[in-house]
Parts: C-alpha cells; structure tokens; sequence
C-alpha cells in the first residue's frame, strides 16, 4: 500500500466506519432467502427462467465498445444471456473512486445490488460482520470448475485465504500474479554508440557498482546530445508498495540491499517488521545519497514530478528508467515516438551474492461479493467459470464466438461482467514461453493459449519483419513482451528470485489514524537524507520517530494479527 | 479633494496599472497554456516543451472529441441542467428575498424565517442523508437531482434581499396608490430596478450549475447520465493515483491513452467556451450588483 493512496483509504475507511453506524439502522431489510431459480446442474447450467441480476460496475472511461455497446449490453453480457440465461441489470456504474462512493452509498441506503466488487478488505470486513454477504463456501466447493481452483491454488491458498472469516468464504477474491522484479529500462542505441557491453556475464542483472558505470558514463558523455543530462531520476515518493507502481521508485536500488520499505515482513523469531526501518533501508538510502553528492542523482530530485521525469526521458536528458515489465507499453512509447532510433534493454540489480531479492504481491486484488438473501448465490461462480474457464480455454472461440472473440482483443476487461481478474500465479512465464516460443516458430499460433498473446505475437513479428519503421505499437509489444518478460523468464529459469513474503496486507487500527503522517514522516526525511540536507546518521533517528508516532503501535496490532491467523 | 498632479501619483498610477496587468497575466496564462496543449502533437506535450504557442500543431485531439457522442451527450445535459437551474434559482431566490425584505412590522415572523435561512446555511444534512433523501424520491439519474437539492441559494438570497431594502419606498407606495397588488409591485416595480443584483445572481446560478461536477458524481449511477464536468473529472484521473491503486497493465494503457494531456486540455477548452461566451454579457452588472446590493436606505 503506497504512501499518498493511504490518505484516500483512511478517508473511505472512516467513511466506511461512519456507514456501519447506519448499518444497524438501514440493513437488515430483506435479508430472508429468496426462492432460487430453477438451473440445469453442473458449474455452466443454465437456468430455466431468465436469472435478473442487479449488480454494481466498476467502469473505465474509454472501455473502447463497438457503436452502440454499452456496460449493461455488450457481448459478454449478451453471451452470458446465451449461455446462463442471466440478464445483467446496472444498479449502478462507476469509475475507480468513484466506483467505491456509489458502493458506500448503496451500503448506507440498504439497498445492495445482487453481485458487486468491493475494492479493499476493510470494507470486505465491514460487510461481514454485519452479515450483508451471502456465504459462499458450498457454492464454490460444488460449482467451481477445476481449472477455476487450480488458479487459485497456484497460490497456495494465499489468494483465498484473504476472503476467508470464520474457515468460511465470504467473497470470490480477484487473483494478483507476482510481477516482480522491478526492472531498469537502459537506452541499448546509446550503449552501442558508446561501445559499452554492461552485461558480460550475460545474466541481464546488474550489480550496484554496474549500474553506477553505466550512469556515470551517461551523465560524462551525454550521449542523448542535450547538453543537460540528468542520471538517475526518482519521484519524489520514492518508494512503491508493489511492483505494479514501482515507476521511477528506488524499488530495484533497495532490492539490492534486501530493503522492502512499507511492506510488513516477519523475522526468522517470528517478529514482524516495517521494511522502511531496517538497516538495509539505511543502506540503501546511504547508497543514493553518495550518488546524489557525486551528481548521479538528478539534482532536482524532490521536485521533480512524474511528467517531468517522463520528459526528462522523451528529451533523451536521461536513459535509464525504473519500473515493471511493462513500461515499455504505457510509458517508453512516448521515447520512441519522439526519437525513432529508441531501444530499451531490460535489467534488474542483484545482490552480491547474485541473486535479486523480491517480495510477493499481495496474492488477491478485489472482491466479489453476492448479496446476503440472493435468490441464486451461485451464479457468481458460474460467472466465473464462464470467463475465467469456458472462453479462456475453448480453442475455437474465434469460429464460434466471433463477436466474444473480437472483444477480448479490443475492448477492456471491465466490460465482463465480473470485476476481478483469474490469473494464475505463473501467469507472466506462461505467456512469456507462449509467446516467444511462437515467434520463433517452435509452436503454431493454435497453441498458443491466450488469444491476448496471440495478438502479441502478431504484434512482436510484425515488427521484427521490419524494426527500423515499425509502428510504435509494435515496438512496445516487442520490448515489454521479449525484454521486459524475458527478463522475469530468465531470472525464474536461472533461479535467481530470492523470495520474500509479507505477512500483512490490511489495515489496522492505528493505521487509520497515524498511515498519513507516519508516510509523511517517511517521505521527507528519506528525500532530506538523499539530498544531503539529512546525514545518513539520522536514519535512526528517524526510525525512532516512527515507532514513538504510531509506528510501534501498528507494529503491535501487526504481530498480533499474524499471530491470530 | 483636489491632488496636484505630480510625478508621484503619475508612478502610483503606473505602478498600480503594472500589478494589475501582472495579476492579469496569472489569470491569463494558464489559460493560454492549456490552448496551446491542446493544439500540440501529444509527444511535445509529454516533453514539457510546450509554452504559450502550440508544437507541432494539429486540431487532432478536438476531432477525436468531436466524434466523443459521451461528451456531446454530456454537454446537451449540462446545458439543460443550467437552463432549468437558471429558471428554478431566479423564481424562488426572487421569491424568498421579497417578503424578507421588508420590516419586521409589515412581515411578521420574518426573523424566525430568516434565522432558518441562516441556520440551513451554515448546517447541512450530509452528503449520506442527502443521498438517501433524493434516492427515495425517486431523483436518481435524472437532472432534478442535480437542479433540486440547490434549488435554494441562500446566499443569493440574502443578496438579492439586501438589494430590494435598497429600492426606494416611495416606488412601493406610489405603485400601491395606483392599485397596484404586491405581486404586481414586485415585478412592475422591483425587478426592473434589481437588473444589476438579478444579473448577479444569474450569473452565480450558472457558473455554479456548470461547474459542479461533484452532485454528478453521487446522484448518477451511469456514465451515460453524467453533466459534462463530471464526464471530464472522470476522465482526468492521475496517473500516479493509478499506480498507487496498484497499477494493472490495462488500466494503465487506458489511461495513457484517454488521458492524454492534450486531449484533456481540448475538452477544458470546449467545456469553458458556453462561460467565455456569457461572462461578457453580465458583467457590467457584475459589480453594480454586488456593491449596491451592500449599500441599504
């Protein structure tokens, strides 16, 4: 959980809070089971009347549908009509935020829409224990397909073990694949101009003492021509809570010194811990700011936002940028459409001893609740295997289902009609071996297994026939998919990963009240030490102010909570 | 009083005109900035390059809004939703400020109305309670919930009654010798002398109701329903909220693409160019209208 999005949640938390106060008052109404609709048996059976379903929709702003398409009637929810004869009605659409408003509000008047996405756990909490959700245990145990638990148990059960109360499953949790490491994007055209071979043991990591070569050279020679280059540029926030949002974060820089700041890890004597206190954080911090002194550091950092560290990047002012495998699609496009001789190698920074420290993802992302009373609890799970099973695995789904086919390579995800993603855990190699095996011609397109990838692999040879003017659509697919997957590939095949895993995901008590000063705390004195204005010295003092502020409360109300479990 | 021209008062004026033209130019240039974003290829607007004159000049992003049926439908709302804002707010501002506009004597019980006034200024039910008054009357998704719950402004009020205690009496009296009925003196008599605090308030009524995009948010339950500010907001989301929301692949390429800063700035130029066009007709009453409105007999 990042710093500046803790302040958000501690307002819809309180906001939650204030809405269990009126729980007592507005629930409870029509919480008797109604009569169930009558369905042919088996995980896909369709029912014998239309099944209404009301349900609350988390949209985006450009879902990118056909003319005349909307999120209550488009292709998924008409092939839902086809299949399981269950009409999907709105009772209410909305984007992220304001997604988790409109289900405060349906919370507070009591009327809760059949089947809806919670976003956070604490709201999950708030829901169960005023006994609005319906049970789902026995009707996932009967109607989940196989494939439906194999993905969740590629997580060893961490995936749904957080919808869990009581033994019992209240919510089906949206998965969250591993996507570490965080990687580093170097300008590959500006090593070539400058002669330099930085990998030459070919294991596409860096050391510590590399990646300062590399940085050196580029602030020294400039190879991007500006006359200002800037070497290593950070946000101002600095750290990231998980990969996802690791951009322009010192994630890869404290990986090396086995830091994870903001994550709750566990001692091997069983004592949690916050990763922003410990002595590799001190390291790794000590580390940025001898690089700041020696100007390898961009001397604006603190200041310098996101879009000006992007066009830092567009100006070719700096070459080198972190972030998850996928930047190259979302944000390294830009480079290329400005400078069309743009390449992008991928690597990640590892240990002394060569291996790259990374944590796990927070394995659940979103949930999927049925309100308590529904007449067809089940359904959800039907959905589910229907989009998550069914399409995802039928071979032939471009002859049959045409118009299903040609949504999932263009129009959005949130368009389905349930609002979490099924993954599994080794979601990103699969597609990776998929996707490179294709290319190089050693499987058919036919066996390839996502039709995402397929359009990948389009995508990718469309490009390698002619790199030197292909789209910069092309390019990208190129340099996340070979470079930025590859790297995750080769560093799972060389068995390079050192794992850690976090203990605690929630929020506590504490939490609500100290997380936005304590992120405050964090935020300025780690930019105080790396500019210098700080002495590394006071690291200590800083993690004493942490504990004394709130810090060792909540490190209280962790340990307690992992212990529980 | 009689000021001898000198040098000073020539450089205090001079000096004056200087800030004045440099508050101005604060106001203006943002302004200018984001036409010009608005105007330039998107990749010399992600390289900060772009100032107070488009790079790269192309009218691509006004063409993708113009084939956005979303932000014409969006549009068509707001526009409604300021007419029939418009409409509401002038008849019951006009009728509320002139009955408690006159004394205690003529009104009786005008002060416990005018403490309510001012007590449902100050204290409101919340947004939740709010919620659930308009969701039970049945208002969701339609534009009486936006026009509804501010149908009231009690700060034009008090405006426009301060402004009627100005009127001369003899105006009043004169026009109930002629016979004259009181409805009749209010709009024979009254509001032909209030233009200036009318155009005021109109003007509050439709920069407010324009503007808000908030009411949208909560008493629309489709994007298809949303008044053109709201439709914006949600278009606007930052990009490092997004990653620090956990950052999925998808959402992000989304939101590079719908985002993108030049295009936002266009639709800010289309959404500000109704308010461009109606300031200059009010706004010589403008300030008539907020100064008289103080002055009392």
């Amino acid at each position: 959980m990042s710093k500046r999005y803790m302040g958000r949640r501690i307002l819809s938390v309180s906001v939650a809070a204030a809405l269990a106060l009126s729980l007592s008052a507005c629930g409870g109404q029509n919480s008797e089971q109604e009569d169930p609709v009558a369905a042919e048996t088996g995980g896909l059976g369709a029912y014998d009347e239309t099944l209404v379903c009301n349900m609350g929709r988390s949209t985006i702003a450009n879902p990118k549908f056909p003319e005349g398409d909307s999120y209550e009637d488009n292709a998924y929810t008409r092939y839902l009509k086809e299949k399981l004869n269950v009409e999907v009605v709105d009772s209410f659409e909305a984007n992220g935020e304001d997604y988790d408003r409109q289900v405060s509000l349906a919370i507070a008047s009591g009327e809760l829409p059949d089947v809806m996405r919670v976003g956070s756990r604490d709201v999950l909490t708030e829901l169960v224990e005023n006994d609005l959700v319906a049970d789902l245990t026995d009707v996932y145990e009967e109607y989940a397909s196989d494939y439906i638990k194999e993905i969740y148990d590629s997580y060893d059960g961490r995936c749904l073990d957080e919808a869990m109360y009581d033994g019992r499953l209240m919510a089906l949790p949206g998965t969250n694949y591993d996507a570490a490491p965080c990687e580093i994007f170097i300008r590959q055209d500006w090593l070539d101009d400058l002669g330099m071979n930085i990998d030459e043991d070919g294991d596409m990591c860096l050391t510590i003492d590399e990646l300062e070569e590399v940085v050196r050279t580029f602030v020294d020679k400039d190879p991007g021509n500006t006359g200002n280059p800037v070497g290593l540029a950070f946000a101002p926030y600095l750290t990231a809570g998980d990969y996802g949002g690791s951009g322009y974060t010192m994630t890869a820089i404290g990986s090396a010194y086995q830091a994870f700041p903001g994550s709750w890890l566990m001692d091997e004597n069983g004592q949690v811990y916050n990763g922003s206190t410990t002595e590799g954080m001190k390291n790794a911090l000590a580390k940025l700011a001898e690089w700041f002194q020696e100007g390898l550091v961009d001397p604006q950092f603190g200041t310098r936002t996101w879009d000006d560290i992007t066009a830092l990047l567009t100006n070719g002012q700096t070459g080198i940028a972190f972030g998850p495998w996928h930047l190259p699609d979302w944000l390294l496009n830009n480079v290329r459409s400005m400078d069309p001789d743009a390449e992008f190698s991928a690597y990640t920074i590892c240990d002394e001893n060569g291996k790259v420290n990374v944590i796990h993802n927070n394995a659940c992302s979103g949930y999927m609740v049925v309100r308590k009373g529904y007449s067809n609890p089940e359904v959800l799970i039907k959905i589910a295997n229907l989009f998550f099973d069914d399409i995802v695995n039928d071979k032939n789904l471009e002859e049959e289902e045409p118009e299903v086919y040609e949504y999932i390579t263009t129009v959005d995800n949130s368009a389905r009609p349930i609002q979490v993603e099924l993954n599994k855990n080794t979601y990103l190699v699969d597609e990776y071996s998929d996707i490179k095996n294709c290319v190089e011609g050693n499987i058919t397109m036919d066996e390839v297994r996502s039709v995402e990838s397929k359009t990948k692999v389009e995508s990718i040879k469309r490009y390698l026939e002619d790199p030197d003017n292909a789209e910069v659509a092309d390019w990208s697919s190129y340099t996340s998919r070979m470079n930025g997957m590859g790297l995750i590939d080769h560093l799972t095949a060389a068995d390079q990963f050192e794992w850690f895993s976090p203990v605690f995901f929630d929020t506590t008590k504490t939490m609500e009240t100290n997380n936005a000063d304590l992120n405050k705390l964090q935020e300025e004195t780690f930019v105080a030490i790396v500019t210098g204005s700080k002495s590394i010295d006071e690291f200590d003092t800083f993690v004493e102010d942490w504990n004394s502020r709130g810090g060792e409360q909540i490190t209280k109300e962790v340990q307690e909570a992992v212990d529980a479990q | 009083m009689v000021q001898k021209k000198g040098i000073f008062s020539n450089i205090g004026k001079g000096a004056i005109y200087l800030i004045v033209f440099l508050l101005g130019l604060i106001c203006l240039l943002p302004l200018l900035n984001i036409v010009a974003v608005s105007f330039s290829g998107s990749a010399a607007v992600a390289a900060n390059k772009v100032g107070f004159l488009p790079v790269d000049f192309t009218t691509a992003a006004y063409e993708k809004i113009l084939g956005d049926d979303q932000f014409w439908r969006s549009f068509g709302i707001s526009v409604i939703r300021v007419i029939l804002g418009l409409v509401l707010n002038l008849v019951l501002i006009v009728l509320m400020a002139y009955p408690l506009s006159k004394s205690k004597r003529e009104f009786k019980g005008r002060s416990i109305y005018m403490n309510m006034l001012i007590f449902a200024m100050l204290f409101n039910g919340g947004m939740i309670p709010t919620y659930i008054v308009v969701k039970n009357l049945g208002l969701l998704n339609t534009v009486w919930a936006l026009v509804l719950p501010g149908a009231v402004p009690i700060f034009s009020v008090i405006m426009v009654m301060n402004f009627f205690m100005g009127v001369p009496k003899a105006l009043e009296e004169a026009a109930v010798i002629d016979g004259a009925t009181p409805f009749q003196v209010l709009t024979r008599v009254y509001l032909p002398c209030s233009k200036p605090v009318i155009a005021t308030v109109a003007l509050f009524s439709i920069v407010g109701n324009w503007n808000d995009f908030f009411s949208g948010l909560i008493y629309m339950t489709k994007v298809n329903n949303y008044p053109l500010q709201t439709y914006i907001q949600s278009l606007s989301v930052k990009l490092e909220d997004m990653l620090n929301a956990g950052g999925s692949l998808s959402s992000l390429v989304n939101i590079m693409d719908v985002s993108s800063q030049n295009l936002n700035a266009a639709k800010i130029v289309v959404s500000v160019i109704p308010l461009l066009m109606i300031y200059p007709l009010l706004q010589k009453y403008l300030i008539t209208g907020i100064v008289v409105g103080s002055v009392k007999e």
